[in-house]
């Protein structure tokens, strides 16, 4: 029975639920493959950034030194941090079998990302206001195409987790649904390890 | 679907398994510290207006040592059975540095060929 498994006891849970079963091991493996592809996506981003990140029109665009503002960066750098560490907690909590924590902590990511979304969202109206668009020049094409697609990204690993929570909520934590969580956070942390690279290389670089 | 190979686990075993997973969480919690004091430490030497030539390269050392705590221990790489994970990785690095590398050569540095 498909729903034989469900809500095992502590003592029959065991040491690594989220790859005790042949499809939990195969996802572990296969999203890995998906992360080392997602690097090379983004490090041809990053290139195409680097190459044309002073490349404007005219002398009245502006440029990366202009635009950006260090305290919003920095914000949003300590929102989707925190938001890694607490999708670690709850990988901590779905080892130790903790539904409910588990689910708490999903929920908490969730909300520290959507408080990044908010600021992204936040800083592209007003860099548009400014006259820095995807259509006004090579750097505001490379910078919106790198941090866009980030952004959606972190949309896509927002949905992941918020379905997981809400199809989850009754059906609970099995070694089945443990390898789902698992792969869910392994997105997520990935997301943050791209952003260290964007706050360093676009924002901290650009300003200096 | 979903079956557990696990033979229930005796106190002793849970216990110990237990213990391990909070060790595991404490050296998370410290390498996290320790991403939010490489942040600071980035984000103050940008804001203090040091020498960028000085500060170019730690800046991009500090995110480099920030994403291998990242790899590491939130993403568990350090524990067995990642060995297919790293190589992916290494290949992805691969590709990714050589990019970036082409990219700054064939824009910045070097002349057409």
């Amino acid at each position: 029975m498909a729903h034989m498994e469900y809500n095992v006891p502590s003592e029959r849970w065991p040491a690594h639920p989220e790859t005790a079963t042949m499809e939990g091991k195969n996802k572990f493996v296969g999203f890995w493959i998906f992360l080392a592809g997602e690097t090379a996506l983004f490090a041809s981003l990053f290139a195409t950034y680097l190459a044309l990140k002073d490349s404007v029109p005219s002398d009245d665009h502006l440029l990366a030194a202009d635009l950006f503002a260090l305290p919003l960066a920095f914000v949003m750098t300590m929102f989707l941090l925190t938001s890694s560490l607490t999708s670690v907690y709850a990988v901590y909590h779905m080892r130790n079998n903790n539904f409910a924590k588990m689910q708490l902590w999903l929920g908490i990511t969730v909300l520290l990302g959507l408080g990044f979304l908010a600021l992204e969202i936040y800083e592209f109206i007003e860099y548009t206001h400014l006259g820095h668009t995807f259509r006004s020049s090579a750097f505001g094409s490379a910078f919106y195409f790198l941090l866009g697609t980030h952004g959606f990204h972190v949309v896509i690993g927002l949905v992941w987790i918020t379905l997981l929570i809400i199809r989850n909520a009754k059906r609970g934590l099995s070694v089945y649904t443990a390898a789902k969580v698992n792969t869910a956070a392994l997105y997520w942390h990935f997301i943050d390890v791209v952003w260290v690279f964007i706050f360093t290389i676009v924002y901290l670089l650009g300003v200096l | 679907m979903a079956e557990i190979k696990q033979e229930p686990m005796s106190k002793k075993k849970l216990e110990y398994v237990r213990r391990e997973r909070t060790k595991e969480m404490r050296q998370q919690v410290v390498s996290f510290g320790l991403m939010i004091f490489f942040t600071f430490i980035a984000f103050g030497m940008v804001a203090m207006d040091i020498d960028a030539s000085f500060v170019i390269p730690v800046v991009i050392g500090l995110a480099f040592v920030q994403v291998i705590l990242q790899f590491f221990y939130f993403m568990h790489m350090k524990d067995k059975g990642h060995e297919f994970a790293k190589l992916f990785m290494m290949t992805g690095m691969f590709f990714a540095l050589s990019f970036i590398v082409t990219f700054i050569y064939i824009v910045w540095i070097g002349s057409p060929i």
